[in-house]
């Protein structure tokens, strides 16, 4: 019976299409209430580019070279800044009542505020991008793997910042710390200051474990056409990062929601 | 089918029950009030009931709709004002309509033309381009009933709508939800305000500690306690001791002093009032004014949970 089929086809699309809008609606509120708290400037911008300077001193390497690990860990702090600020806020103020008590999938909240992070990350990474091209004249040589690069990075870390943020408080400095105890970490196993070759095999082992070693790889690709992993496999091990984040995230805002 | 349908909820937060085995209805259209002191588990119910937050047992229905597997559909025809006024402080009041619109797939033209009239009603329409943030705790709570009633809910959840606000922003609210019962929507509406229960709701459920302890209209919840029958009187002089004294009046149960009057609950009025004569003539003084009064729904939510009265104060007693 083709008219129920193209019923329920209809029905679908209508349902998928509210979902996407209203988790458009979540990153946009996301994006002028947040985007510029001073906890996510200072986190989001002004930590990795100092963090940075301090070891692109100490490495005397052409400026240029450096812009690829800039962009990552760029990428890595400003995308999973805002989850982390905006929904302990929203707990203590109680708006996120109305999230968790919306016609709306927990999926599409968990990727609402991902998407927030998602969009804030590209826009600051755009920074040393343009820095790059600008002062150091870095070349890129495979433009679209750079794009395809940036994004699943900077979605990633977005997701994951949404997990954290399903920690079930209203301080915005536990979830905060919690996260630092993991992403600081991930700077220096990843091979964005020190190369995986440079490393110990413990070293390397764990940096597989990393999602910013395939992030920081296909960017390091996008830029000089070498690298560690073909960027396919950086693109599958980046999705499945992705989607490991956002149904635990989904999962762990149902658990802690009482 | 009820709009709301309850069946053995019991929500336990670790040790603490919240709510025991709790069971009732709403019909379509009805206005259901849920009166209950501090912590009686008012708005654990309708975060339950809103799937915000999970029974221990239990189920809920809305429309039918499970709020446990079948929430989305469940919650398109809610309309949730919760006990504060959760609004976005850096978002224009018509910012944050239209965020509300949007979560509840309200369309485009709709959610304009909808906003726009709601911020009108709730006398916010003029300053709908400012920052909430500078707005009075009445405008937030006006604003956030306005969002609650942005997808023109057939059932709408009101937790303490108008707790704590001036006599403008109450006025307002009261008429608002007195159309929207007038439209035929259902109403839930938590509160400890008694008056406000007994003026707008169909039917109130008293709770205490997690139990329902009735379910009635007013009127009849009042019936059930005729024994506390009331005689206000007032005299031309007060006195300090003058409060002690009626109470030890003859068939006196209780007394308490309200303003410049004194309640004296009994079972027999009658002999109360000529007591009452007697002792003013005793002492010399002048009755002013004398009405007999049945009970209140107050006089219900106090027996019913376990409250009492001493000296015009209500404590709870363990
Ligand atoms: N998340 C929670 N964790 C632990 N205990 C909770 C939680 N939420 C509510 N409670 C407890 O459950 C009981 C009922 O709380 P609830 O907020 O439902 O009361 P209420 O009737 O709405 O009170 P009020 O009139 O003060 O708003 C209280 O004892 C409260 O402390
Ligand atoms: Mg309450």
């Amino acid at each position: 019976m083709p008219s129920t089929e193209e019923g329920k086809a209809g029905a679908w699309f209508a349902r998928v299409s509210h979902e996407i809008s209203a988790a458009w609606a979540i990153s946009r509120k996301d994006m002028i209430t947040y985007y510029i708290k001073p906890n996510i400037i200072v986190m989001g911008i002004l930590f990795p580019f100092f963090m940075f300077l301090a070891f692109a001193i100490g490495k005397n390497a052409p400026p240029g070279t450096l812009i690829p690990g800039l962009i990552a860990i760029t990428l890595l702090f400003s995308a999973s800044s805002i989850e982390p600020v905006s929904i302990p806020i929203e707990r203590r103020v109680k708006t996120f009542d109305r999230l968790l008590s919306a016609p709306i999938s927990l999926h599409s909240l968990v990727f609402g505020e991902s998407l927030s992070g998602f969009l804030y990350s590209l826009g600051i990474a755009c920074f040393p991008l343009i820095v790059g091209i600008i002062l150091f004249a870095t070349p890129i040589e495979h433009v679209p793997v750079l794009v395809i690069a940036m994004a699943l990075t900077a979605f990633c870390f977005a997701t994951l910042g949404t997990l954290f943020a399903a920690y079930p408080t209203e301080n915005v400095g536990e979830v905060m710390s919690m996260l630092n105890t993991v992403r600081l970490p991930l700077i220096f196993i990843s091979g964005v200051f020190i190369p995986l070759s440079a490393m110990p095999q413990i070293g390397q082992d764990i940096a597989l474990l990393s999602p910013l070693t395939y992030g920081n790889d296909m960017i390091a690709y996008a830029y000089t056409g070498t690298s560690l992993f073909s960027p396919l496999l950086d693109i599958l091990v980046l999705v499945i990062f992705i989607l490991i984040f956002q149904f635990a995230a989904n999962r762990l805002y149902k658990r802690f929601n009482e | 089918m009820h709009a709301i349908e309850v069946s053995h909820l019991t929500k336990k937060f670790g040790a603490l029950t919240a709510l025991n085995d709790v069971n009732f209805s709403v019909d379509v259209g009805e206005t259901f009030g849920f009166l209950g002191p501090n912590g009686a588990g008012k708005t654990t119910t309708i975060r339950i009931l809103t799937g915000i937050s999970y029974p221990t047992s239990g189920t809920a229905t809305i429309f039918g709709h499970d709020i446990g597997s079948d929430t989305i559909a469940a919650r398109l025809s809610m309309g949730i004002v919760s006990e504060t006024s959760n609004v976005y402080d850096d978002l224009t009041a018509w910012q944050n309509m239209i965020f509300s619109a949007e979560l509840y797939h309200v369309g485009r033209v709709e959610r304009e033309k909808k906003a726009a009239e709601l911020l009108t009603t709730f006398d916010l329409y003029e300053r709908r381009n400012d920052k909430v943030h500078g707005f009075s705790k009445g405008m937030k709570r006006r604003l956030t009933i306005a969002m609650g009633l942005v997808n023109s809910p057939r059932l709408l959840f009101l937790d303490e709508p108008t707790s704590g606000l001036d006599v403008q922003s109450n006025l307002i609210i009261r008429d608002v939800i007195t159309g929207l019962i007038h439209e035929g929507v259902t109403v839930f509406l938590t509160t400890h305000n008694i008056e406000e229960a007994n003026l707008m709701c169909d039917r109130v459920a008293i709770v205490n500690r997690g139990h329902i302890a009735a379910i009635d209209a007013p009127e009849r919840l009042k019936k059930t306690i005729q024994s506390a029958q009331s005689i206000v009187v007032s005299f031309d002089r007060v006195s300090a001791r003058q409060l002690e004294e009626v109470r030890s009046l003859p068939m006196v149960n209780d007394a308490i002093k309200e303003g410049d009057k004194f309640r004296l609950y009994t079972e027999d009025p009658a002999t109360v009032i000529e007591s009452v004569m007697e002792y003013a003539r005793t002492r010399n003084l002048r009755v002013i004014s004398i009405s007999t009064l049945g009970p209140s729904l107050e006089d219900v939510f106090i027996k019913l949970t376990g409250l009492q009265r001493t000296g015009g104060a209500i404590h709870a007693i363990d």
